[in-house]
């Protein structure tokens, strides 16, 4: 299988907070392979690097990926429909992109209605996004990065604030449209259940990088001990 | 001994920085004329004060037309202003559009309106250049940095790549940042009221073409309801000032009052011609040249003295008038009526033109320094205390109850100061620019120079002295700046 | 209802401006030196009478400034000027062709009075009152003849000094009245004025003269004049200039003239002023250096 990405003896680091300090160390790599195809499941406590190595791996892949992060980063003052479309805008020409914001056509917003329906805002597409609950924000952000239409799907906790079922059922969705995904999760079973290959981070290193079959439930409670 | 001034030894200490503007502007103080030359102003006083009772228009015709004026020059400057500031907002990150931006709200708009009257005449397109330049120019700075506040992590989520397009700009920043930019918009607005008055006062036919005359004549009737036509006009902003009004009253102004100007390309090549430096012109002699340069040097330095030397009391005076009125407008101290009262006499206070009062401590405490340091002091200190009362509702009440003094000293001032220093840095350009403009009325700042250049039809020397003006104007924008980047990281 | 029909009639008169101004129409102007309600019904009446005397359309526009008129008379927005002697001076130089056509019969002998506050303690005298060394001192407008140049040439003259050597400040009121008004509240002790308007003020009653009078009396100079452009002959057909002089010197009406206050106008020329230049000119207040 191809290889998208490729890291070996990688030190990431994560910008500190004052000017002229030195940026802190979050994640050290020795080496990691991203192939088309897999579904990786990113493990580990907060703090262990997860975001760290999304992003850095956004930036490897730029262009590539639909990106869904942490906090839903909406822009609360725009229509939900909005901020679906401005995972897009790339896309279209700046003229197609001027005139939805001012009056949307109708083509879009069956696109984006359809995509918003499994996801269950369908019906809050014409609210501002800022009037939104914290579980309905993180599906805007989840409908943004699926409308970025990248066959790569980076995302940081993307059903963190949704409950057990309705996040297994979207992550399922998140899953079957993109052709590879990298996902950071705390959810251990739930990764166990849906990807193919497990990175664990501790103490800003990779514990262990497995195959979901060859993964021990040892292997895991040693992780968020 | 060494306790007390052991602030003087911190490094970034607001106490030291305080310390050091205060006693500048002591020393200033020492130096400046501010005598008291009280002779019999009773009479002229029981004038003022009677006219004040007893407003009276004395041509509706003619009151209306001005205020006609007033509005259309303020709305026709403020939206073309908003619209270039807009513009240069948007490429603010830009080292030259800064600099533009800085340069074109250095020359305070008495200036460019003395410059665009001698190209386009007396005018609308003068009025409205006038406006539209150094308002554009600010615009573009607070808009900017409005823009550059923004939450930018909507931008981050849909975008990897550091530069971004216009859809970006559309979707993912400005409307994180338009409500605040409609907010200063609005209170541009109000700004831009005052300065097309202002602008009357040196001949365009706005109210303060008539409200100079009545105050020139000691028709204090006129006068007193020509400045409740100007306080109904900046109170009753926020009822039309709306977006959705905005459609039509923008259209309506370019209708009523299209801009339009004399302009004949022999008269813009005789000012061109006049612009260039009298010896270059006229290929003095060396020796004639050298008393030119002379003289127009005492008046740069005389100028600029004087200008720094106000502006430095009235920049710690109004400080402290500000900390201590914007009590009168925070929900800390006062509510109800007198929370209301507060809020209106501060507004009132800000709408009145310094001219005007300046005039009125002429008449009471004499010529010298000091009308205009009082003049100067009000305004901008309602200005600035009517801020930062309404920014001190979002901070929440003291935890310790406490006297309203001891809460002054021990709440309100600590939490507040930072904002407060924020707010007085970026009053100093425009209290300089103001001083400067004041010299106008007759002390001796650049402005008086630059008047008498103008009266002699000394353009050449006129364009140099504002360019001295706005050449400190500047410097204390960037010390402002610094000031700001090392003291108040936060703003 | 009386606002909307004061509004339509704005609107009606905007497009009759526009209108107008495909034609030419001869405008002028004058320095305001005073009351500016009294100068608009005073040049109002101007323009009637020589709108019927030439047969043509002739308007008054208001200025705010002495160099706004003479800007405004470079420029060509008008014609014709009612100027000071200095301010006349400044205007022909800057257009060249222009001339001086008439002058008030009592502008050949025009003074300016230095009046002084009771407070100040000086007495009033034939001969210059050097009494008035170290007192403050407010002159009219920056380029005012009667209240700033020819008073100034005598202060200089007899104390060998610049105005602001010779006194401990030294202000520009602006205008006339104002100086009036502010020797009468104490602001400063002593001013230059018009003795024109002085006299006029003092009939009307709105000086109090026992807090205020009139200390010393400059010899006479010439001052006020029409002055017109070199080529309106030109703009307005062969042989206007001299129409219009003559009706100026014809002017006869009482109440114009009363408004002024002239008895009447006699002919001046460009050399009528020589001597107003040349004193300019010898205080630094024309480019010479």
């Amino acid at each position: 299988m191809t290889i998208l990405v490729e890291l070996s003896q990688c030190r990431l680091t994560y910008p500190s907070d004052t000017m002229g300090e030195a940026d802190w160390l979050a994640l050290e790599v020795d080496h990691l392979t991203v192939r088309a195809g897999e579904r990786i499941a990113l493990l580990g406590k907060s703090g262990a690097g997860k975001s760290t190595l999304l992003r850095r791996l956004r930036r490897e892949l730029a262009g590539q990926t639909s990106w869904c992060p942490q906090e839903p980063g909406l822009v609360p003052q725009l229509k939900v429909f909005h901020n679906i479309f401005s995972g897009a805008l790339d896309r279209h020409s700046a003229l197609v992109n001027l005139r939805n914001l001012l009056l949307p056509s109708r083509r879009h917003q069956t696109e984006i209605a359809r995509l918003a329906e499994p996801l269950g805002i369908a019906d809050l597409l014409w609210s501002k996004a800022g009037e939104l609950s914290g579980g309905q924000q993180q599906r805007v952000a989840l409908a943004r990065a699926l409308y970025q239409h990248k066959p790569l799907l980076l995302a940081d906790e993307p059903v963190s604030a949704l409950d057990r079922i309705q996040g297994e059922a979207i992550l399922r969705q998140l899953l079957q449209r993109h052709t590879t995904s990298i996902i950071a999760l705390h959810n251990a079973p739930l990764a166990l259940n849906l990807c193919d290959r497990v990175i664990a981070l501790r103490d800003r290193r990779v514990l262990f990088d497995l195959p979901t079959s060859e993964v021990h439930p040892d292997n895991i409670q040693r992780l968020y001990q | 001994m060494s306790t007390a001034i052991g602030f003087l030894t911190q490094t970034r200490s607001l106490r030291k920085l305080t310390f050091y503007f205060a006693l500048l502007a002591v020393a200033c103080l020492a130096l400046a004329d501010i005598d008291i030359s009280t002779g019999s102003p009773g009479h002229e006083l029981w004038l003022m004060g009677r006219g004040l009772l007893t407003p009276q228009v004395p041509d509706w015709q003619q009151w209306l037309d001005a205020v006609i004026y007033t509005l259309t020059f303020s709305l026709q400057g403020v939206v073309l202003a908003a619209a270039v500031g807009f513009l240069f907002a948007v490429y603010y990150h830009l080292t030259w559009v800064r600099v533009v931006a800085a340069l074109l709200r250095s020359v305070h708009e008495v200036f460019w309106a003395l410059i665009f009257i001698q190209i386009f005449g007396i005018s609308t397109l003068a009025g409205v250049l006038a406006i539209v330049l150094p308002f554009s120019g600010t615009m573009a700075k607070v808009y900017g940095e409005q823009l550059e506040e923004i939450d930018s992590r909507p931008a981050r989520a849909v975008h990897d790549r550091a530069e971004s397009g216009l859809s970006h700009f559309f979707y993912t920043r400005l409307p994180l940042a338009l409500h605040a930019m409609r907010n200063y918009t609005a209170y541009r607005m109000e700004c831009a009221i005052r300065s097309s008055v202002v602008l009357g006062f040196i001949g365009l036919p706005t109210l303060g073409f008539h409200l100079e005359t009545a105050l020139r004549t000691g028709e204090y009737s006129a006068a007193s309801a020509l400045l409740f036509t100007l306080l109904a006009l900046i109170y009753s902003l926020r009822y039309w000032f709306r977006a959705r009004l905005l459609w039509v009253l923008v259209p309506l102004a370019f209708f009523v009052r299209p801009v339009s100007g004399d302009w004949h390309s022999a008269n813009f090549a005789q000012f061109l011609r006049d612009c260039i430096p009298a010896p270059l012109r006229e290929d003095w002699a060396l020796e004639k040249s050298g008393r030119w340069l002379l003289w127009l040097g005492e008046q740069i330095g005389a100028g600029a003295w004087n200008t720094v030397l106000l502006a430095q009391i009235v920049l710690v005076l109004t400080g402290l008038f500000a900390l201590l009125t914007s009590t009168m407008n925070s929900s800390h101290f006062v509510s109800g009526w007198r929370r209301r009262l507060g809020d209106g006499f501060l507004l009132v206070l800000r709408s009145l033109p310094e001219y005007l009062l300046n005039f009125i401590f002429l008449i009471v405490l004499g010529p010298s320094m000091l009308p205009a340091i009082l003049a100067m002091t009000l305004h901008n200190g309602a200005i600035i205390g009517h801020l930062l009362g309404k920014h001190s509702d979002e901070v929440a009440p003291a935890v310790m109850e406490s006297g309203p003094l001891s809460r002054f000293a021990y709440f309100y001032v600590p939490t507040l100061y930072q904002r407060f220093l924020a707010y007085c840095f970026y009053r100093w350009e425009i209290i300089i620019r103001e001083t400067a403009m004041l010299g106008v009325l007759g002390i001796p700042t650049l402005g008086f120079y630059i008047d008498s250049a103008f009266e002699f039809l000394r353009f050449d020397v006129a364009l140099i002295l504002i360019a001295a003006s706005a050449v400190l104007t500047l410097c204390a924008d960037s010390i402002a700046r610094r000031l700001r980047r090392q003291f108040l990281p936060a703003y | 209802m009386r606002l909307l029909t004061a509004i339509l009639t704005l609107l009606a008169s905007v497009y009759t401006f526009a209108a107008d101004s495909d034609r030419p129409q001869f405008t002028f102007t004058a320095i305001p030196d005073q009351n500016e309600a009294e100068l608009v019904r005073r040049f109002q009446q101007v323009a009637e009478y020589l709108g019927e005397e030439l047969g043509a359309d002739v308007k008054y526009i208001p200025v705010k400034s002495y160099p706004a008129a003479i800007t405004a008379f470079r420029n060509n927005q008008v014609q014709l000027a009612w100027f000071g002697g200095l301010s006349g001076v400044q205007a022909r130089k800057a257009v060249p062709g222009s001339e001086a056509i008439a002058q008030g019969y009592e502008d050949q002998f025009f003074k300016t009075y230095l009046i002084a506050h009771r407070d100040a303690g000086l007495e009033a005298s034939d001969e210059f009152p050097k009494a008035i060394a170290g007192k403050t001192l407010t002159f009219g407008s920056k380029g005012s003849t009667s209240g700033r140049l020819m008073p100034e040439f005598y202060i200089r003259e007899a104390f060998n000094e610049a105005p602001r050597e010779v006194f401990s400040r030294v202000g520009f009121s602006g205008d006339h009245s104002r100086t009036i008004a502010l020797v009468q509240s104490g602001a400063y002790e002593v001013g230059a004025v018009n003795y024109a308007v002085w006299d006029k003020a003092v009939a009307s009653g709105e000086v109090d003269t026992d807090l205020v009078s009139v200390i010393w009396t400059t010899p006479t100079y010439a001052d006020y004049q029409w002055t017109v452009r070199g080529d309106v002959d030109e703009q307005f057909g062969p042989g206007f200039k001299e129409k219009l002089t003559r009706a100026l010197l014809n002017l006869e009406d009482e109440s114009i003239l009363q408004s002024f206050p002239r008895s009447g106008f006699v002919p001046a020329d460009n050399d009528t002023y020589q001597a107003i230049e040349n004193t300019a000119k010898s205080i630094g207040l024309l480019d010479d250096f």
